[in-house]
């Protein structure tokens, strides 16, 4: 500490990482990771629904006997856009605001919790984002496949519907995670006694 | 010659632009006859019979308003029956696969042109040689009722250049082949293309039109570029034997044509370019053609079955296989364009096939009846069966 001291002179001088960091509000990470959760498990989501609906709606054309079937794949999709849906409203709810309004906290505030929580909060939604994008495209690469191949012959679609499912299953890992991740998070409402 | 294309995308994007078009395609390939259909069209002893049995394919609605059938008819209908599925498919696309489509009907626009000019050189009727154009490669009317009154003299050409072909798709191959022929021949403009035969014109343009497709897919990029590229070099090499072979007892095999006209018909792009395409070059006999080709071990193969006196299998039967296999290949992998020429092809022998089985059953020839391809079969030697 007497280093810095020697260095910077002004009264808007700061002590650092640690000082950016916590200044930096934990409701701010929190929310972000609400974001990013919702918004990255829609776009993978949204992919992998275009990428396999085109091939199924260009396919059914010749072979109309595929439509129903396949919108499975469709619904594994959709299923990615859920998981993201889940945990932003896990996450919502655990963001609970201070009983007394203040300019400041107090000195007794549960600090720990506190920055816990909006660590905590920011990377599951990060996890369940990442993951659902991964899954969503992979699922309408997959989907894809499924419906031309359907097309040209019924025997495979229950074949290639094995391969989704394993697809699929890396959204669920995300969300696992994710809910383990946020279990123990929430925000304190008033100071320590 | 080729405009700037963008990429059509890779596994996670293609389906944006190209996922209904490529989906249909492969939709339609389900309507190609099956082996249980050849069978059974071989076994027919009339030409209604075949009808009956094509009735129970996708062939049924193209055959039913004819009221007798013979082979020319029959493969009318089947090729405009291919026609409209081509149309229907090029009116989905969007770019770079509508000038993709656009390419594969170039090869026919050209045709077209010669079939029009050859048939003015022997006077034969406007009306008859439009009937016998190819319907995907047709142009405006009144552009194709033009052609046929230009000279067959050099300033012939260059008006017909000039006027008529300068706003077609072909245009550009015209001029680079009228403009090469010039230096080529010295300054003297007149005396170009005079003494030019109508194949070779062919010959050039479907040579530059090689050449262009080739650019344009390898702009493409990706696995379009991969698979096209490879089936594209092997129509390349194909047409530089097939010159080689076609020009053995014709005026183009003296030593002077050789190094000159020949040459220049050989495409600029293949498995055999440079290094074999300079060897075809020196090639005066069928000998030396065989020892040439033994260097590349896929064409080995099929100049065998040639050489090995006939047989039941022309070097053209070997070809067709080969091109039967690899574009079968091309239905194998997902988002790339090469489904839409490979489907073109295959369903043109399809229809070749079944020409081939009308016309023994009409002749009552039924021992040739099984040398034909068939498409996507379960006895084909590459795929483990024997042929039958």
């Amino acid at each position: 500490m007497a280093d810095y001291q020697a260095v910077c002179k002004s009264e808007y001088c700061n002590a650092g990482w640690s000082e950016v960091l916590t200044h930096m509000s934990a409701y701010g990470w929190a929310s972000f990771g609400v974001a990013f959760g919702l918004g990255l498990s829609i776009v993978g989501a949204a992919w992998g629904i275009w990428l396999t609906g085109s091939s199924l709606v260009g396919a059914a054309v010749k072979a109309p006997r595929i439509r129903s079937k396949n919108l499975i794949s469709v619904i594994f999709c959709e299923a990615t856009a859920i998981y993201g849906v889940i945990m932003a409203i896990i996450l919502t709810n655990k963001i609970k605001e201070p009983e007394n309004a203040s300019d400041f906290l107090d000195n007794n505030w549960d600090y720990n919790g506190y920055y816990y929580a909006g660590y905590g909060m920011f990377s599951a939604g990060l996890s369940v984002g990442l993951t659902n994008i991964a899954s969503g495209v992979s699922v309408g690469i997959a989907g894809s496949s499924c419906a031309i191949a359907d097309a040209q012959d019924a025997s495979l679609f229950v074949k290639i519907l094995i391969v989704e499912i394993f697809a699929s299953a890396l959204g669920i890992f995300g969300i696992i995670v994710g809910i383990i991740q946020s279990n123990a998070c929430t925000f304190p409402i008033a100071p320590l006694q | 010659m080729a405009p700037k294309a963008s990429s059509p995308g890779d596994l996670t994007t293609f389906n944006i632009l190209h996922g209904l078009p490529e989906a249909l395609v492969r939709g339609m390939r389900s309507s190609f006859l099956q082996d249980a259909d050849y069978h059974h069209l071989t076994q027919c002893e009339t030409l209604d019979d075949i009808r009956l049995n094509l009735s129970e394919s996708d062939y049924a609605d193209a055959l039913a308003d004819s009221a007798t059938m013979t082979p020319a008819s029959l493969q009318k209908a089947a090729i405009d029956k291919l026609v409209t599925e081509f149309k229907y498919l090029r009116t989905q696309t969007v770019e770079p696969l509508s000038t993709f489509m656009d390419f594969i009907t170039y090869e026919y626009m050209i045709e077209n042109v010669m079939l029009l000019l050859k048939g003015a050189l022997s006077g034969r009727d406007i009306n008859d040689l439009i009937e016998q154009c190819h319907p995907l490669g047709m142009f405006k009317e009144s552009t194709m009722r033009s052609i046929p009154t230009f000279e067959n003299s050099s300033k012939g050409y260059a008006d017909l250049y000039q006027t008529v072909l300068v706003d077609t798709p072909v245009g550009p191959y015209f001029a680079v082949f009228l403009q090469e022929t010039a230096q080529h021949r010295g300054s003297d403009a007149r005396n170009v293309l005079e003494e030019v035969e109508i194949e070779i014109i062919k010959s050039s343009l479907i040579k530059y039109w090689l050449e262009d497709f080739t650019h344009f897919v390898e702009q493409l990029g990706g696995d379009t570029a991969t698979i096209m590229g490879e089936l594209l070099k092997v129509r390349a090499d194909t047409n530089a034997i097939n010159i080689t072979l076609n020009s053995f007892g014709t005026p183009l095999n003296e030593p002077a044509m050789r190094a000159a006209d020949r040459k220049r018909l050989y495409p600029a792009v293949g498995h055999l370019y440079p290094a074999g395409i300079s060897m075809l070059v020196d090639v005066q006999d069928e000998e030396e053609l065989g020892r040439v080709l033994e260097l590349f071990p896929q064409y080995a193969a099929i100049w065998n079955m040639h050489a090995g006196g006939g047989g039941d299998k022309s070097i053209d039967d070997g070809f067709y296989e080969r091109d039967v296999q690899m574009l079968e290949l091309a239905f194998e992998s997902q988002m790339h364009f090469a489904v839409f020429y490979a489907y073109v092809k295959l369903k043109e022998q399809e229809i070749r096939n079944l020409v081939w089985i009308s016309e023994c059953i009409l002749q009552q020839q039924k021992d040739e009846i099984n040398k034909f391809v068939p498409v996507f079969s379960h006895h084909c030697p590459w795929r483990g069966g024997k042929k039958h």
